[in-house]
């Protein structure tokens, strides 16, 4: 296994000193932890994996080998079934900082009946209001910025269930940025996203990632598509997570 | 499969056959089923027909203080029959508004498992009895009228809307309420930002239905003192005026079949994809067929 921090490029220390700094230690951190639905039969391995701000991982690999309980198990929604692992500082089943985890299942996950206001919303307020506080101006301000940084104005009244795919994949998008998380988690996100909007949803993410300190882990299974953004790529292969020597072709952010 | 198939059929004849034994048991005497047809046409002769339509006429007292064109306002029927309305959407709105809290509290997908237990033991302890007995219960301990009618159905409506509530939240997509766990948003958020939303519909749909359920039940529960038009029912019943009783039942057919219709359309603004067509209102009132004619 080579030493995940070795492949912390040098072009990120500017962002640590802004962000989260690195005495905080990793965003995330796995050593040796399985995954599953039952400890006799777990789905996957992960040896050894680590994030730093400002990092962005795509995990590859066939499908239904597992990635996306990898991605749950981190979320929170599974719990591990061996092995060491925190997430954002927290050791399961103590949660991480409410907000701090921004899931975007490859189904979304939106509340169909409600509109984008609504849902952007409920990622402000994980994020920036405490579970009791009624109105908060700062979430609302939140709301408004990542429903713009979307382009989704003109829609900002209307129900999820009558927008387009991939307007509602961008609807989930700006919840999670409204949430302004420390660790990012998205499934099957590059490949669902229209032609259109698709330069400018990544660049808005991978923006936010590397000036906030925030770390993104990415479930693809192409894995061309997975290299353009991330800066590692996992393939997952015979059961076990391989960190393995990574191009570093970066979106213009 | 044949095989399973002859098992089936030879089980429900014997179902069948052991229904017969009982019911020979239950009746004893086939010589007093005999007379039964006769009874009913001389009672319907002598008795219920024709009903008597003066219970739409305004009765003597107090007097009555409507223009003459709609004084039928003052008739026993009229009041009766709108008071167990009243009766029945009063208990509806109040028996929903508690029932969803606790609704909340038993769906297996939001509750830890000693919770939902809980809530749905008070859900089926609320259910177990009919909103006749708690009526009774009520009429004893508040007194005779509208209130203890609206006591008694509104606690049948907690049990019985409380569970219909609870399926459909329970069978509810659990993606949204897996991402609102991983965001860290309460259980108390998550309720209100993505439970109810997302079974909106099929929540309110519930009510409609529940409020036809009352007016449908509202007209027994007067028989025990609880208030609407069962009341009328069963004062002219022990006056032995079946002619009276046959023309508020009629009243009674007609106002529950309209509310039925009322509520099939109202629900079908609220089906889950709400995008489909809505029925004309040709097509909820005119049988099959007929409203296709346009």
């Amino acid at each position: 296994m080579s030493e995940p921090s070795a492949s912390v490029g040098s072009n990120k220390s500017s962002i640590l000193d802004e962000g989260i700094t690195a005495e905080d230690g990793p965003i995330l951190f796995l050593e040796n932890v399985e995954v599953g639905h039952s400890k006799a039969n777990p789905l996957l391995v992960i040896p050894s994996l680590e994030l730093q701000p400002g990092e962005i991982v795509s995990i590859a690999g066939p499908s239904g080998i597992g990635k996306t309980t990898i991605l749950r198990t981190v979320a929170g929604i599974m719990s591990p079934l061996s092995g060491k692992m925190r997430v954002c500082q927290a050791k399961p089943p103590e949660r991480p900082t409410r907000g701090s985890v921004g899931y975007i299942p490859q189904r979304l996950g939106l509340v169909r009946h409600a509109s984008v206001w609504h849902n952007v919303m409920l990622g402000a307020r994980a994020g920036h209001s405490t579970k009791w506080q009624i109105f908060n101006s700062v979430v609302s301000n939140h709301t408004k910025r990542a429903i713009e940084s979307m382009g989704l104005s003109e829609k900002i009244s209307e129900p999820i269930r009558r927008l387009s795919g991939g307007e509602q994949r961008r609807v989930a998008t700006a919840r999670t940025l409204a949430q302004s998380p420390k660790l990012i988690l998205a499934d099957e996100f590059l490949s669902e996203l229209d032609e259109e909007t698709m330069e400018r949803v990544i660049s808005e993410v991978v923006n936010y990632v590397r000036t906030s300190g925030c770390a993104m882990v990415l479930v693809e299974h192409d894995v061309s598509r997975a290299k353009q953004v991330s800066d590692r790529v996992l393939l997952v292969d015979d059961g076990r997570l391989n960190p393995f020597i990574s191009s570093t072709i970066m979106v213009e952010a | 499969m044949r095989n399973v198939r002859n098992i089936a059929s030879i089980f429900f004849i014997l179902l069948l056959l052991l229904c017969f034994i009982i019911l020979n048991q239950m009746v004893g005497d086939w010589g007093r089923a005999s007379g039964g047809f006769s009874n009913l046409v001389s009672f319907f002769d002598e008795s219920l027909w024709p009903p008597d339509w003066s219970v739409v006429e305004p009765r003597g007292y107090p007097p009555c203080e409507s223009p003459e064109l709609i004084d039928f306002t003052c008739s026993p029927a009229w009041i009766g029959i709108v008071e167990t309305i009243r009766i029945a959407l009063v208990s509806t709105v109040f028996g929903m508004v508690i029932s969803l809290p606790i609704a909340i509290l038993a769906a297996r997908n939001i509750s830890p498992a000693w919770i939902s237990f809980s809530a749905r033991l008070l859900l089926a302890a609320s259910r177990s009895l009919p909103s006749l007995i708690w009526a009774i219960l009520f009429v004893i301990l508040v007194g005779f009228g509208p209130f203890a009618g609206v006591l008694a159905m509104t606690i049948y409506t907690v049990g019985y809307l409380g569970k219909l509530q609870y399926e459909a939240i329970e069978g509810m997509d659990g993606i949204p309420l897996e991402s609102a766990n991983s965001m860290g948003l309460s259980k108390i958020e998550t309720s209100i930002g993505v439970v109810i939303p997302e079974s909106a519909n099929n929540l309110i749909s519930q009510a409609i239905f529940m409020f036809e359920y009352n007016v449908r039940h509202g007209t027994v529960i007067g028989i025990v003192g609880a208030g609407g038009i069962g009341y009328e029912i069963k004062n002219n019943l022990s006056f032995l005026q079946y002619d009276r009783v046959f023309a508020y039942l009629l009243i009674i057919f007609v106002v529950v079949i309209l509310i039925d219709l009322l509520s099939i359309y109202a629900r079908s603004f609220f089906t889950e994809e709400s995008d489909i067509d809505r029925p004309t209102w040709g097509g909820v009132f005119l049988p099959v067929g007929l409203s296709q004619v346009k």
